[in-house]
């Protein structure tokens, strides 16, 4: 009886025509809303390109300063089609790919244990508190004179740049799941395998996922910086390179590839976190 | 009816009467490092497919002793026991629904009904079954695969309580499981309740501080004082169901039970203790 | 009860770093592990007293602290009017977001060659690069802060008919606030990672990261570690204040938790 009363006041009933009407409205809606975003982003390059052009041309911004756009176009064509580029980006890929792989997957054990057991936190958490106060990078000298500057230093700085958000979001994640849900799960009797993977690990994987990104995010740094300090290939040391013979054009594909790339990760995890909770999605919107 | 059928080839064995018995039980809580008694040597029997009303105001231990007897709460004085066994723990013979849903919000309606017969003895199938079946019973068609975010607070409870039915206990614990809820879906929920409660014949325990609620639904309503939490009165109330809220016999039991309860509050002893069935 | 497991945990915290700290000055005394790469515990407390006593420890902290502050001032000076910028006009929002979105995916001590290139070696370069890495996390958590002032307030303020200034003091900006906190506390974490950044590669004058760089070439172990400790401790003492000061600032937040 009442069931009906609350169906139609939460879908009200709409004939297909009127339907058919809605939804293709919607669509040109967001055709159209997309091109005017597109709109929007062009100004900022319509301003900014032309003067860029004009001043290189004129000589008002020295080269050393500012080479001209077409110039870095040039050379990031010709690193294309010669497979610099790749085989320094690939260097780095694959680089950022083993450390982030190896911190992230000790980060999650280490995290796990910390929030899933008192005991493990109150051993662990001083040590850990201790190491993560110092950022990656600044690790990179003492990392050199213990390692040398073969891949070990790199994957070893790399993994401990993704180590320490991890571990932080996954204690947190875990510790934080509301005491009122393990209670159901006590009430249905789960065993704490139940409990971990109905009840715990559900809960846990928004904070889990905000530390995986912010790993990723921080490997890239520690990446950049250990292949400023310590390496002959990769984009780090194209930037370098490219420093030292005051190749401007070099230095700003370089940064233009680790822009990219960081954002194209980045977009990989978040569409991953997105699939891994689609009850949270019409809280997005 | 087709429910009807379709649950009774789904239960489970028969695990008694749903009888229960507390005796003498006394709660302490340590708060800031001081003691405070929560309950003081409350007893009470429960015959089984009665529903009985725990009511109070706040402070007086209801809902801490539904977590006891739910085994929510290990450490306490006295002894609880269902059909003449101690409670150790949390069973499946003893639902229970909680004053907010507490629906795992990365679980569907139905998800979130089938994880309470994860360790239930059934097939398959017939969990299966048995989740189609409590979602038709508490009014939920159509919803099943809706997330708990996509509900209203009276379809979430609902699913609520249809989560703490689906293994069939003989006992259902309700703690307040309509005190969040607006007046009209409460009145509404109220009356669904009663048809479950007839539908399914088990004993049902509530607690609530609204006074209509308590003499609408319960055989029997122990009115607690606190401070420390005891019992204070036990009503009978044998009107015939389903009740009506105008019943002239429900008002007045209406209006002896707020007496009671303002005297609980005037002269803060609350009168002579009763214990056992009225 | 909760003394007693206080201590108890206290102690188990200490059960890893302790051990750790005698494994090494087991293997170290016990010619295990090359001296070079392992130095006693006593040498690095030797060095830091010498470091100490002779002042250039100190000189270089001061002289990296005030790069910090400087850059840490400017950046988020700056991040904080960028910030209000974007977040309360939608055309500045529209034009400028997305670029800025795409160019914090940049590493951020990918900028350094650029900007040694543009500002030199010396302490300009450094402050604008400390500057660049406390601006970023300023100006995403106050944009993000006021786009996330509740409907609700702005229509208490429309009610009042509020104008744009009353708007922005009595509604976004207090309604930003702990977010604009965030960011700073975030501001003051990323300047001093900057600030150990600059000094690694654009090594000019005093400087803790300056001291870690030398030892590394000097293959002195000792002053390497000490360095080390100093960038942590500082590190610690920084995030330490900033919550300490968060907490002050807004009370609200913390009455709001509990309740």
């Amino acid at each position: 009886m009442s069931d009906a009363a609350l169906r139609t006041t939460l879908e009200p009933r709409t004939t297909a025509v009127a339907g058919f009407r809605r939804i293709s409205g919607r669509v040109s809606a967001a055709v159209l809303r997309q091109l005017t975003k597109l709109g929007w982003l062009l100004i900022l390059p319509a301003i900014i390109l032309p003067i860029w052009i004009v001043g290189t041309n004129h000589g008002w911004l020295p080269e050393q300063i500012l080479p001209r756009p077409q110039d870095v176009l040039h050379t990031l064509r010709d690193m294309l089609a010669s497979g610099e580029l790749a085989q320094h980006a690939g260097y780095s890929l694959r680089r950022v790919a083993f450390g982030f792989g190896i911190g992230a997957a000790a980060g999650l054990i280490t995290g796990s244990a910390m929030g899933l057991s008192r005991r493990v936190d109150d051993y662990v958490r001083p040590l850990f508190t201790a190491i993560a106060q110092v950022p990656a990078p600044a690790w990179i000298p003492l990392a050199m004179l213990l390692l040398g500057i073969g891949e070990g230093l790199k994957i070893v700085v790399i993994a401990k740049a993704a180590f320490v958000p991890v571990v932080m979001n996954t204690s947190a994640g875990i510790g934080n799941v509301p005491r009122a849900f393990i209670e159901v799960g006590e009430t249905f009797r789960f065993t704490s395998l139940q409990m971990l993977r109905h009840v715990v690990l559900p809960g846990a994987i928004p904070p889990i996922f905000t530390g995986l990104r912010y790993g990723l995010t921080h490997a890239w740094i520690a990446l950049v910086s250990v292949e400023l300090l310590a390496s002959s290939e990769g984009l780090g040391y194209l930037l370098v390179w490219g420093r030292q013979m005051f190749w401007l054009d070099t230095v700003l594909v370089a940064m233009i590839v680790i822009g990219v790339i960081g954002f194209v990760s980045d977009k990989i995890l978040a569409v991953i976190e997105t699939g891994l909770q689609r009850w949270r999605i019409d809280d997005v919107q | 009816m087709n429910v009807a059928a379709q649950l009774r080839t789904t239960a489970v064995p028969d695990h008694g009467q749903g009888r229960l018995e507390v005796r003498n039980v006394s709660k302490s809580f340590v708060v800031n490092g001081a003691p405070v008694e929560a309950l003081r040597d409350v007893s009470l029997d429960v015959a089984g497919g009665e529903f009985v009303v725990l009511l109070g105001p706040s402070g007086c231990g209801k809902s801490t002793l539904l977590r006891l007897i739910a085994g929510l709460e290990p450490e306490f004085r006295g002894s609880i026991s269902q059909d003449g066994n101690a409670i150790a723990g949390t069973s499946l013979d003893r639902g229970i629904v909680f004053q907010e849903p507490r629906l795992f919000p990365w679980a569907t309606v139905s998800q979130n009904i089938a994880l309470g017969l994860k360790n239930a003895p059934l097939s398959d199938r017939a969990k299966r079954e048995a989740v189609a079946a409590h979602i038709t019973l508490v009014g939920l068609d159509g919803f099943a695969q809706a997330y708990p975010h996509q509900l209203s607070g009276g379809m979430a409870q609902r699913a609520a309580i249809a989560r703490g039915l689906v293994n069939r206990p003989r006992l259902l614990l309700l703690d307040e499981p309509f005190g969040a809820l607006d007046a009209l879906t409460r009145a509404r929920l109220q009356v669904e309740l009663q048809r479950i409660w007839a539908h399914e014949r088990i004993t049902m325990v509530l607690v609530t501080h609204d006074v209509d609620e308590a003499v609408l639904l319960g055989d029997r309503v122990i009115v607690l004082a606190p401070r420390p939490g005891r019992v204070s009165r036990i009503f009978a109330i044998s009107a015939p169901r389903p009740r009506s809220r105008t019943d002239d016999d429900l008002v007045r039991i209406r209006n002896d039970v707020l007496r009671a309860l303002g005297d609980g509050e005037e002269d803060g002893s609350g009168g002579t203790p009763i214990s056992g069935p009225a | 009860m909760s003394s007693s497991a206080a201590l108890g945990s206290l102690g188990r915290g200490l059960v890893l770093p302790i051990g750790l700290l005698l494994t090494w000055e087991v293997a170290s005394h016990s010619g295990l592990v090359n001296r070079q790469f392992l130095p006693p515990l006593e040498h690095v407390g030797a060095t830091a007293w010498q470091e100490l006593a002779s002042g250039e420890l100190l000189e270089a902290l001061a002289a990296s602290l005030r790069r910090d502050l400087l850059g840490f001032v400017f950046g988020s000076g700056a991040g904080v009017l960028i910030g209000l910028l974007l977040g309360l006009s939608t055309i500045a929002d529209r034009v400028v977001m997305t670029w800025f979105n795409g160019l914090k995916q940049i590493a951020l001590l990918a900028w350094i060659p650029l900007i040694s290139l543009w500002f030199g070696f010396d302490e300009m370069a450094k402050v604008v690069f400390i500057g660049l890495a406390a601006a970023i996390p300023v100006i995403l958590n106050l944009v993000e802060g006021i786009h996330a002032t509740s409907r609700k307030l702005v229509e208490v303020g429309e009610v009042f008919r509020f104008n744009r200034v009353q708007f922005i003091l009595y509604v976004y900006l207090p309604a930003a606030m702990p977010s604009l906190l965030t960011g700073l506390h975030l501001a003051l974490i990323y300047a001093w990672l900057a600030t150990i950044g600059a000094e690694y590669f654009m090594a000019a004058g005093p400087g803790i990261g300056g001291i870690i760089i030398a030892g590394r070439e000097r293959f002195d172990m000792d002053l390497v570690m000490l360095g080390i400790l100093v960038v942590g401790s500082v590190g610690f003492l920084v995030d330490r204040g900033a919550s300490w000061l968060e907490r002050r600032l807004i009370p609200w937040r913390a009455a709001s938790a509990l309740a």
